[in-house]
């Protein structure tokens, strides 16, 4: 295996019909376990950050199986961050309700007398509101702008010359 | 005490570590890595953390070892004619001397499941097993920790998260993720 031959490899989009259908196969499966981790994380192994991983993990595939611009294409950068940033908010906007009522920061007990419910749903919301969205959205966004790579190198961007 | 898949993957996991440190490649170095991740995985649900293990097997085998290919994709690949990294002498030294101490500690640690070590602690351990459910109606121990029990850590350490994809599009000098 020579140099040259090693890097097309590495770098070119190869189209697969066997990666293609397998991805297609479980890329359902994929992203109902990771919604199913995040939903029932409080009673199970798992939680927001395990299903979130793999729910963001499941777009990974796709972008692997059917070509990384496709993919960006089809996915909006505002998804991505409303995901990230939206999941930062939700956290700390959970975490505040208590304080109105008078506890803590993230002080979930008075959950029960503020609105006659368990703690349980605000453990529910920060994960499935805060932490799954987060990983979901930063799992996503990390890959695709490491494979854009380096914004100077894009003819497109208009970004670069502020240094 | 050490039933031979334990051992079997104990080995596998040795291996796999000294040979990412080894190898020249960097490519065979990235799937060795991935792999090392997937036996570090079963590890952790042989030791019953299965929350530890799915986010080993989802992160460190599956979208570490996708970032690091990307990222070795939009490098020249060095020559690699010889198997081997030539090892460099002083790093071989600090890394040895780390493992002394390291083999030093681990001989001082109680055998796994031995009931009267330090974190089988009624007082901590067993406090948390019995009040979780009762105080946050949440029956898995660990989610009830991370989000009840510590959860303005969780908050501190999702943000971290967040920083991270923020850090990626401040050191690349983009503006977007995907497209406008």
């Amino acid at each position: 295996m020579s140099d040259a031959d090693s890097e097309r490899t590495v770098s070119a989009y190869v189209e697969s019909q066997i990666i293609m259908t397998t991805v297609r196969l479980v890329a359902p499966f994929s992203l109902t376990y990771g919604l199913f981790l995040t939903f029932h994380g409080a009673d199970s192994a798992g939680g927001g950050f395990q299903g979130g991983a793999i729910a963001g993990a499941t777009v990974l595939m796709i972008a692997f199986a059917f070509g990384i611009e496709p993919t960006r294409e089809w996915l909006r950068n505002r998804t991505v961050v409303l995901l990230a940033s939206g999941g930062v908010a939700a956290f700390a906007a959970v975490g505040l309700i208590p304080v109105v009522y008078g506890d803590n920061f993230l002080g979930f007990p008075v959950f029960k007398k503020a609105f006659g419910i368990k703690a349980k749903w605000g453990l529910e919301a920060v994960e499935i509101l805060g932490v799954a969205p987060i990983v979901t959205g930063i799992v996503i966004g990390l890959f695709f702008v490491i494979a854009a790579g380096l914004g100077t190198e894009a003819p497109d961007q208009e970004v670069t010359t502020d240094d | 005490m050490i039933s031979p898949f334990e051992a079997a993957l104990f080995v596998f996991v040795l291996v796999a570590a000294v040979a990412t440190a080894l190898l020249r490649d960097i490519l065979a170095v990235i799937v060795i890595a991935g792999a090392y991740s997937l036996g570090m995985a079963l590890f952790y649900a042989f030791l019953l953390a299965p929350d530890v293990a799915m986010t080993e097997a989802a992160i460190g085998a599956g979208v570490t070892t996708l970032l690091l290919l990307l990222t070795i994709a939009r490098t020249a690949r060095t020559d690699h004619t010889q198997l081997l990294e030539r090892p460099n002498v002083p790093a071989v030294f600090v890394c040895g001397a780390f493992l002394v101490v390291l083999l030093v500690t681990i001989t001082e640690f109680p055998v796994v499941g031995d009931p009267g070590i330090a974190w089988d602690n009624p007082a901590i351990t067993q406090y948390y097993l019995e009040h979780a459910p009762k105080d946050t109606g949440v029956e898995n121990a660990v989610t009830a920790v991370l989000a009840g029990y510590r959860g303005f850590d969780t908050f501190g350490e999702a943000t971290v998260v967040f920083l991270a994809g923020m850090a990626a599009l401040l050191v690349l000098k983009r503006e977007v993720f995907t497209n406008e």
